[in-house]
């Protein structure tokens, strides 16, 4: 257990994680598009601060 | 599907945009509201369009089709879903590369991401308020995309990979956009004070590198407490 808890690599096979892993990251990109890239003029006045405080280009 | 895991980096991701709100208004937001003070003034003094110099900001607020919880609520509630959205991408990379993201290492996660989403692209691309010149949008986009993922692919093969050929093309990756140049505003003459955009462009940095060791160090936290016996099956 010991061991476990500071072992920096997952023992569990690449293929039992690939569907977390695609899904997650289709999550993920999905919700900062939305937030940082979308055209939406709803999602840009929403998220104004944050897209400027981020970087993201804006206007 | 690991649900604990993904429940786990969610957890982190809502925290780290709790925590960016405070941080957010501290440093950056009003440096924002300073900014539209110009870009309202710089409208009506450059404009020679009479109607358009006649449109005052309220009539602008009032038009918004922003979500209705306030500048302060919506602020908030991106900031928790951009949160999630940035903790799930690094959750998934760690997933994809086979790596355990804990809380003593979830801090090099943390700066891997600012470097990559927020320090990268900035190197060509500052910061921009309110009222700045800036290029196209949709070109300043692109690069800024580009630049994300060939900096994500960077630094992976200097971080992970220890052969030489990976280490150099690793620095290719992340200096190549640079090189190549990011879309620049044709005229720079700005109603902004330059002190105004200096400031703002490291309180950003500021406020992202905070935001993104708290996000790391969460997710080690959340991922070692919730989703351990998930990843030791």
């Amino acid at each position: 257990m010991a061991a476990a808890r500071t072992s920096t690599t997952i023992s569990l096979p690449l293929a039992s994680r690939l569907t977390t892993a695609v899904f997650s990251l289709m999550l993920g990109a999905f919700i900062v598009y939305g937030v940082g890239l979308s055209h939406s003029e709803t999602m840009h006045d929403t998220a104004h601060d944050t897209r400027h405080s981020y970087g993201f280009p804006c206007h | 599907m690991l649900v604990r895991y993904l429940l786990a980096t969610i957890v982190a991701g809502l925290f780290a945009g709790i925590l960016l709100t405070p941080a957010m208004y501290v440093r950056t937001v009003p440096l924002i509201l300073h900014a539209e003070e110009y870009e309202n003034a710089g409208g009506h003094e450059h404009s020679h369009d009479a109607a358009a110099a006649a449109v005052p900001h309220e009539h602008e607020e009032e038009a918004s089709p922003a979500l209705p919880f306030g500048r302060l609520g919506n602020t908030l509630l991106i900031n928790l879903v951009a949160g999630a959205g940035f903790a799930l991408m690094t959750g998934a990379a760690a997933l994809f590369l086979g790596r355990r993201i804990t809380l003593q290492n979830g801090i090099y996660w943390g700066l891997a991401g600012f470097f990559i989403f927020n320090l990268a692209p900035a190197f060509s691309l500052a910061p921009e308020l309110p009222a700045m010149p800036a290029a196209d949008l949709a070109a300043r986009q692109a690069w800024w995309l580009v630049t994300v993922v060939l900096s994500a692919g960077g630094v992976y093969l200097i971080v992970l990979r220890n052969e030489i050929w990976a280490r150099i093309a690793g620095v290719l990756l992340i200096v190549a956009p640079h090189v190549y140049g990011a879309p620049q505003a044709q005229n720079l003459n700005s109603a902004v004070p330059a002190t105004l955009a200096s400031e703002f462009a490291v309180s950003t940095l500021a406020t992202n590198l905070f935001f993104w060791i708290v996000l790391g160090t969460a997710l080690g936290w959340a991922i070692q407490q919730y989703a351990q016996s998930e990843l030791d099956a």
